[in-house]
């Protein structure tokens, strides 16, 4: 008899163990972890290229959210972030959000710059002030090679001297 | 079910027309006020005649003051009238002589109007290609509807020149306050260029 309650007392611990493996897994997955009650927000962004899901959402570098998901609106096909940050940060309704890199090749976040307007961003609300990611490969191409417009006449990128 | 999808279409119609309407009227005026402004820049014999002349289009077109709270972020709310007042001359002082900067005289520049999109009530996005001196730059112009459609950023290659002051100007605000601010923006504009 006493040998049956030990394995019953030791299957139950092994099966909460599972359990408690499976919720962090679960919440550490999806990045739910931080803070606890959280509030959502969409951005739109013309480009939104190498931002992933579960990308962090920073504010003055300090991690407050994370990227729930990210789809192509149909109408005018920009991409639509919808964030997910922490219920006590109250951001002005002129807030931008903005697509940054961590170095130079890291990661992509978003960076939540707060505005000046009395009013706040209420769960649901989408921000339309952003910047996107910026592209570097075509800014280097640019720089490297030129753009296809570039003048025929070398001496017309030249400034010309101002007369007094 | 037919009766909901016909009231739907009846409500949804007339609110399409408005947003396509919006963002025309809004283009329209960016192209009036851009047409303004290079024509004020071709018959300019110098730079500093063209800042003269351009201050007062711009500010017609332009919402500095919309821009200037934006740019300082959330240290505005901490500033007073006249802080205020002070900021927003300082600020329109530093982007007309910014922008006048950006030009050479005698060049033109060719403007390409790629696309207007309504992202919320009352805010219309014009997104243009410009063709300088030999480059192609993409720049979005953000305008909001007040008495007129005026600009409120601009967004060039992706980079909006509210954000790049807000983050300039903001930790300015949290090291030194409003007098901060506006002393770090008199040095800008007293600043020879």
């Amino acid at each position: 008899m006493k040998q049956t309650t030990l394995e019953f007392l030791v299957g139950g611990f092994v099966l909460l163990g599972l359990a408690a493996i499976a919720y962090l897994t679960l919440k550490l997955g999806s990045g739910s972890l931080i803070g606890g009650d959280n509030y959502r927000l969409e951005a739109r962004f013309d480009n939104a290229s190498g931002l992933h899901v579960g990308g962090s959402v920073h504010v003055a570098g300090v991690p407050v959210g994370r990227v729930e998901s990210i789809r192509v609106e149909p109408i005018d096909y920009s991409a639509i972030v919808t964030l997910s940050v922490l219920s006590g940060l109250h951001l002005p309704t002129d807030s931008m959000a903005s697509i940054k890199t961590t170095g130079l090749i890291g990661d992509k976040y978003i960076s939540l710059s707060p505005g000046a307007d009395a009013s706040f961003l209420a769960p649901g609300t989408r921000i339309t002030m952003t910047e996107s990611s910026v592209d570097i490969e075509s800014l280097i191409g640019k720089m490297a090679f030129g753009s296809l417009e570039k003048d025929k006449d070398p001496n017309k990128d030249k400034e010309k001297p101002l007369t007094p | 079910m037919n009766r909901r999808l016909i009231l739907a279409l009846l409500v949804l119609t007339p609110m399409l027309g408005f947003a396509v309407n919006t963002a025309e009227e809004a283009q329209q005026r960016l192209h009036s006020a851009i047409d303004e402004v290079l024509a004020i820049a071709d018959k300019a014999p110098n730079r500093e005649v063209l800042v003269q002349r351009i201050g007062p289009v711009l500010e017609k077109h332009i919402s500095f003051a919309a821009m200037t709270r934006r740019a300082i972020g959330p240290g505005w709310r901490q500033f007073n009238d006249a802080q205020q007042k002070k900021a927003i001359t300082l600020f329109s002082k530093l982007v007309i002589r910014s922008y006048s900067n950006k030009f050479t005289i005698g060049e033109h520049p060719e403007i390409r109007y790629q696309s207007a999109a309504t992202p919320a009530a009352g805010r219309v996005d014009v997104t243009t290609t410009t063709l300088y001196q030999g480059h192609r730059y993409n720049v979005i112009y953000r305008m909001e509807q007040e008495e007129s459609w005026r600009t409120t950023d601009v967004v060039i290659e992706g980079v909006s020149m509210v954000a790049n002051y807000r983050s300039q100007l903001d930790p300015v605000f949290k090291k030194g306050g409003a007098d901060a601010v506006i002393s770090s923006l008199e040095q800008s504009v007293a600043k020879p260029q």
